[in-house]
């Protein structure tokens, strides 16, 4: 089963601004547990952290410091 | 898909101190942490993080800005029986509350003759490398391993950190735990891979007093600690490919000093190279170099090398500051000189 990871959506206010993952803290194509932090993402200054919603192979898509949008795609999780 | 593999659990530098200070705080009820920022904000360079959520304001104090008033309550806990951890956010306002660290949390051990013990820990952001200028970016960690009666102590990675902070806090004397702003791993600052490892989710620790071989080599020996690490260990990485060997000494504490892994490492290599982001003069620097000419100069096939800050305020200019701080470039120069 594939699970996608997205970026969460911290802005209510501007929806619309782009993040950036600050941080990767699992390299592309490790194991993750559920719940594990993968990453810290960063919007306009604000950062949070995302964790792996099931346990698996985990995909990066966006490398470090690249602008995403709120709510995209950030990782694939097989399982 | 099957596959054995164990996922690996890695955490900055700035959440191994929250994780270290966390597990000593759920282990020892005597254990409370203050200063400006801890709390709600997690401390501005993330070495409370959730420590507030956790344990709440009674545990987890925010205090006003006096330094000389919180660190010296900090003492009246300690030496009342409690263990606190005392954060003054950057060290560079060490100067408006020196008189407590210096003269009451390092010597009331030593003036009460040993009954009264400081179990104290007091933590600051040093270094630079990011534009805050002469009052915001110095290290310092000379200025306290100088005077007499604190231990003195400068991880340079999140295992280090994790272990070194529950080292600090289970210490019956004050321990100055000094953290560099730039090998915290946080995502505002430029960031180092090394700041983001893996560190064992369990408490453990790691001994106060010992210096820690953290790359061998055999050619040049450097001495160096905190971000410093990062940056030789870097050096060496790529030097490795023009055929030199760097062996890279990571000091950890500053007091007690561990002597003898520096000798060693010398008496192997031969030439060495310090580098410390403290100032140059009185410092780090020049105490290295005085102990291998004490023990045995002859072990040197090259006069010793140091690379330090020259004795300036750091610049605010980016140009400026990154003139004077110990880069990889400055680093690789100098190993270069010093097996030419």
């Amino acid at each position: 089963m594939i699970t996608e990871v997205t970026f969460p959506v911290m802005s209510t206010d501007d929806p619309a601004a782009e993040g950036v993952v600050g941080t990767w803290f699992v390299n592309h194509g490790e194991q993750v547990r559920e719940g594990q932090v993968i990453a810290e993402v960063q919007v306009d200054k604000v950062d949070q952290e995302v964790e792996a919603p099931v346990a698996g192979t985990m995909y990066q898509y966006v490398a470090e410091g690249v602008a995403i949008a709120q709510g995209a795609p950030l990782a694939r999780i097989d399982s | 898909m099957t596959t054995t593999e164990t996922p690996t659990r890695r955490i900055t530098t700035a959440k191994a101190m929250a994780e270290a200070i966390g597990l000593e705080m759920q282990a020892d009820p005597d254990v409370f942490v203050m200063g400006e920022d801890v709390g709600a904000y997690g401390g501005i360079f993330g070495s409370t993080t959730d420590l507030f959520a956790e344990f709440g304001p009674e545990r987890v104090m925010d205090t006003p800005i006096s330094e000389t008033g919180f660190i010296g309550a900090g003492i009246g806990a300690a030496v009342e029986g409690l263990r606190p951890v005392v954060e003054l956010m950057f060290v560079d306002f060490y100067g408006v509350c020196m008189d407590q660290i210096s003269n009451h949390m390092a010597k009331i051990h030593y003036e009460s003759g040993g009954a009264v013990k400081v179990p104290m820990v007091l933590m600051a952001a040093t270094g630079g490398g990011y534009s805050d200028a002469a009052q915001h970016s110095q290290c310092l960690w000379g200025t306290f391993a100088h005077l007499p009666g604190m231990k003195v102590v400068v991880p340079s990675n999140p295992y280090d950190a994790k272990g070194l902070m529950a080292s600090a806090i289970r210490d019956d004397n004050p321990v100055i735990y000094l953290f560099h702003k730039g090998a915290q791993g946080l995502v505002w600052m430029e960031k180092n891979q090394r700041s983001i490892a893996h560190v064992p989710e369990e408490a453990f620790t790691v001994p106060i007093g010992e210096a820690a071989v953290a790359r061998e080599g055999t050619d040049v020996t450097i001495v160096t600690l905190s971000l410093s690490v990062q940056h030789s260990l870097d050096v060496a990485e790529q030097l490795e490919g023009e055929g030199i060997s760097v062996e890279v000494v990571d000091l950890r504490s500053l007091v007690p000093l561990d002597r003898q892994t520096v000798l060693e490492s010398v008496a192997k290599t031969g030439r060495l190279l310090v580098v410390d982001e403290d100032y140059k003069s009185f410092g780090v620097s020049g105490e290295i170099a005085a102990i291998v000419a004490e023990t045995d100069p002859t072990m040197l096939k090259k006069p010793v090398s140091r690379l330090a800050v020259p004795d300036v305020p750091i610049p605010y200019a980016r140009s400026l500051e990154y003139g004077i701080l110990p880069t990889r470039e400055k680093i690789s120069a100098a190993v270069k000189d010093l097996v030419s």
